[in-house]
């Protein structure tokens, strides 16, 4: 009987202590915000630095090592590239790297992507990286396939590439007329040789 | 019984069975068919080995040794201890199958249907060997490896369950009008993700119940085994979505393993905060949620708020909510940020208050009470037998605890319990639950108020990334720096179980190297395939309503259920 009675009270007492906790939580600051109006700021500018959005790739200084083509578990990254006459490009911290290919096409297909990180960090110059942009969602996937390469910069890097091939051809050229002058063969060869594996190396 | 013991294990089964070394320290015997079952149950009965974690397989067919094919792998360790034994068994190639210990543990029925559906090694005297991962229909077995990773095939007939169904029902089909079939799922609000069950119902009572699973399955483990070791850290983070920064620290731990390799301490503490709050998160969600299912909604949002600004802490640190991919082989992706800790101290500050909210709303409600008291309730010994890790099998009295019995990353070092239940029923995990969110903050505080500095990634050229002002240096330092990118990281080849006290329970990654860069096997131990594998025995004989409440204190998580 006392039982009985205890779980009458308890349960009457409960509603109260719930009703209590609720009405407490009247008072407090609402941890949602409206989304996407009615916020003071863009959410994209509130968003933490670290944050991993879409991607962009700043071709200025892509190296073309395609590393990060080769970190993404899930090849939504397309690399094209031609050799170019060498330069150098100022990457991370603004130091100085040399570079002897540049991209004719560098795509991302941000319908595949997963945003996990994986190609931004083996990027040595910075190129690749993330932005705060998340509001992809569009009626046209082919608007979340990013084509870096504008067709203008492609004609540009390949005309870079026939100055290279041009280069090369002088190059060899210029080899062979030294090999068929036999005392000048030795001297022009090894630097050649020596600058060839150094840039075999940073492929 | 006396505790577990290998040792004389060893000595006492000297001469009839073979130990294999290996060059991960794991203790491995290898069984022939024909003894199979008695070692096991010899290891289950005599040396305490009770606890059957995972059975899978291992195709030989690109290895050096490929005669036979196929390596059946049971891994065991003692319900409460530290010693875990591999058993492997090669079934003869003609022949391509083993008898079954499902009826040694009731764990091995799900397990071994699933070494069937994925490698095609036949159990003889299954109760019931068919697919469970894969649709019925599909033909061959994805995970050998000759089975292409782009082959696609056209499956349209769902599976209509009456071969199991009919099996339980048993007699006429004429006889059952009393009872009514339903299919609750695989899409359905209460069931927590695309689990499927259908249900033998009379009235309300569940006479039978049949689960599905599989809807969510989407090769994990094949996918793994594409790419390099790194790439498979973003996929972990799919596993159990909750608490995504487990399934990262779980994997990377075992390859860190298998490389040798310790976190340094600065790297293992971050990781230490992290799961304790992956842990706080899982919690926070498979309470909340279960208290939804039994129709008290405000408690979810309570909590869901704490686990917002827990999100927003791990979002500044990583940069993603949902999918972390923040641990890497060897260390972490970044330092913690600026802020961390003040943000830490805010989750520290207000969750306490959100618990006792929810405790003050339901600890005494007497419609939540009639609803979750004595509900769903598993003894121990069934409860170990099926497979249960983690808090449901804590919620049963066992002590069951990876981070008490075989501490790693400091875990002794922290004043800390394990919380464990009485009943094992749904009451009781959820309270286990809420606990163990207390018990967590307790070793999150601890654990920032000892964050040692230094750096977070090991100083091993074989795993860790050189620095980038150096990748401009030095020749050596950017060939390193390409090597690992290009060709990945390599652990020494061999077989190698690893695994950590995720939210769910014990979270195991089997990997086998073969030396190259590529995973040649990563196997997934998920907690709640083998939770879910007892099923049937939590809700037959309650009423269809228990079956909610039930489902939602096991917290079934179909990424890492279905991988």
């Amino acid at each position: 009987m006392i039982a009985y009675v205890r779980n009458i009270q308890d349960a009457c007492a409960s509603i109260f202590d719930g009703m209590a906790v609720t009405f407490s939580h009247l008072f407090r600051r609402p941890i949602t915000v409206q989304y996407p109006d009615r916020i003071p700021r863009r959410i994209q500018e509130t968003l933490p630095d670290r944050t991993r959005g879409h991607l962009e790739v700043d071709l200025d200084i892509c190296i073309s090592c395609r590393a990060c083509e080769k970190a993404c578990p899930i090849e939504c990254i397309v690399i094209e590239d031609v050799r170019i006459p060498k330069d150098s490009v100022a990457g991370v911290d603004g130091k100085e790297t040399a570079r002897v290919k540049e991209p004719t096409r560098f795509d991302i297909n941000l319908y595949k992507c997963m945003y996990c990180g994986l190609c931004v960090e083996p990027c040595p110059t910075g190129a690749i990286r993330f932005t705060k942009e998340f509001e992809g969602a569009t009626d046209d996937l082919s608007r979340l396939h990013l084509r870096f390469v504008t067709p203008e910069r492609r004609e540009v890097v390949l005309r870079k590439g026939e100055g290279y091939e041009r280069e090369q051809a002088e190059k060899a050229r210029k080899k062979a007329e030294a090999a068929a002058k036999p005392e000048g063969g030795k001297q022009v060869d090894p630097p050649a040789a020596g600058e060839e594996s150094k840039e075999g190396d940073k492929e | 019984m006396s505790p577990p013991s290998l040792d004389r294990f060893r000595s006492r089964l000297a001469g009839t069975i073979r130990e294999e070394p290996n060059p991960f320290g794991d203790a491995v015997f290898r069984a022939e068919p024909s003894d199979l079952r008695d070692v096991l149950r010899s290891l289950r009965d005599e040396h305490g080995f009770d606890l059957l974690l995972d059975v899978t397989a291992v195709d030989h067919l690109e290895l050096p040794d490929s005669k036979p094919r196929f390596d059946v792998v049971y891994i065991l360790r003692p319900s409460v201890g530290s010693e875990r034994v591999r058993v492997q068994c090669r079934p003869p190639d003609e022949d391509l199958s083993l008898e079954t210990v499902s009826d040694l543990w009731k764990a091995a029925n799900w397990a071994e249907r699933e070494v069937y559906d994925q490698y095609g090694v036949r159990f003889r005297n299954h109760p019931n060997l068919k697919r469970i991962l894969n649709h019925k229909d599909f033909v061959g077995h994805p995970l050998r490896k000759d089975y292409d990773i782009k082959k696609q095939q056209w499956l349209s007939e769902p599976d209509d369950l009456m071969d199991e169904m009919r099996k339980l029902r048993g007699g006429a089909e004429g006889e059952e009008s009393e009872s009514v079939l339903l299919n609750i799922g695989p899409s359905h609000p209460a069931m927590h993700g695309a689990l499927r069950a259908l249900v033998d119902l009379e009235g309300e009572t569940v006479r039978h119940t049949v689960p599905e699973i599989g809807y969510l399955h989407r090769g994990f483990e094949k996918s793994a085994e594409k790419g390099t070791y790194t790439h498979v850290i973003p996929f972990t983070d799919r596993l159990n979505y909750c608490s995504s920064v487990m399934n990262n620290v779980g994997y990377c731990r075992t390859i860190e393993k298998m490389l040798g390799i310790e976190p340094t301490p600065r790297a293992q503490t971050i990781r230490v905060v992290l799961l304790e709050l992956g842990r706080i998160m899982d919690h926070l969600v498979s309470v909340a949620a279960n208290l939804v299912d039994v129709g008290a909604l405000t408690n979810y949002w309570y909590l869901f708020n704490e686990r917002e600004r827990i999100y927003d802490v791990i979002e500044a640190l990583c940069g993603a909510r949902l999918t972390h991919c923040y641990v890497r082989i060897g260390g972490l992706a970044h330092d913690l940020h600026a802020g961390f800790e003040e943000g830490v101290e805010g989750i520290l500050r207000e969750l306490p208050k959100a618990l006792a909210d929810v405790e003050r709303l339901v600890a005494r409600n007497r419609i939540f009470l009639d609803r979750v008291v004595g509900v769903g309730a598993i003894t121990a010994e069934e409860a170990i037998s099926h497979g249960f890790t983690g808090p449901c099998l804590r919620a049963c009295g066992v002590p069951n605890d990876l981070r008490k019995d075989e501490p790693y990353y400091g875990y002794d070092g922290y004043d800390w319990n394990v919380i464990v239940g009485t009943r094992g029923d749904t009451y009781d995990r959820i309270w286990v639950r809420m606990e163990e969110m207390r018990e967590s903050m307790r070793i999150v505080a601890q654990a920032m108020k000892k964050m040692p500095g230094g750096p977070v990634d090991v100083d091993d050229k074989r795993v860790s990334l050189p620095p980038k002002t150096e990748v401009y240096g030095n020749i050596e330092a950017l060939m390193n720096h390409f090597m690992i990118i290009m060709e990945g990281i390599k652990p020494p080849a061999g077989e190698c179980y690893g695994s950590i006290e995720a939210a769910n329970g014990e979270l195991g990654f089997f990997v086998v190297s073969d030396g190259t860069g590529k995973p040649y096997k990563v196997k997934v131990r998920p907690p709640c395939f083998y939770v879910f594998s007892a099923f049937p025995r939590l809700t037959e004989g309650g009423m269809i309503q228990d079956l909610i409440a039930t489902l939602g204190s096991l917290n079934i998580i179909a990424g890492e259920l279905d991988r």
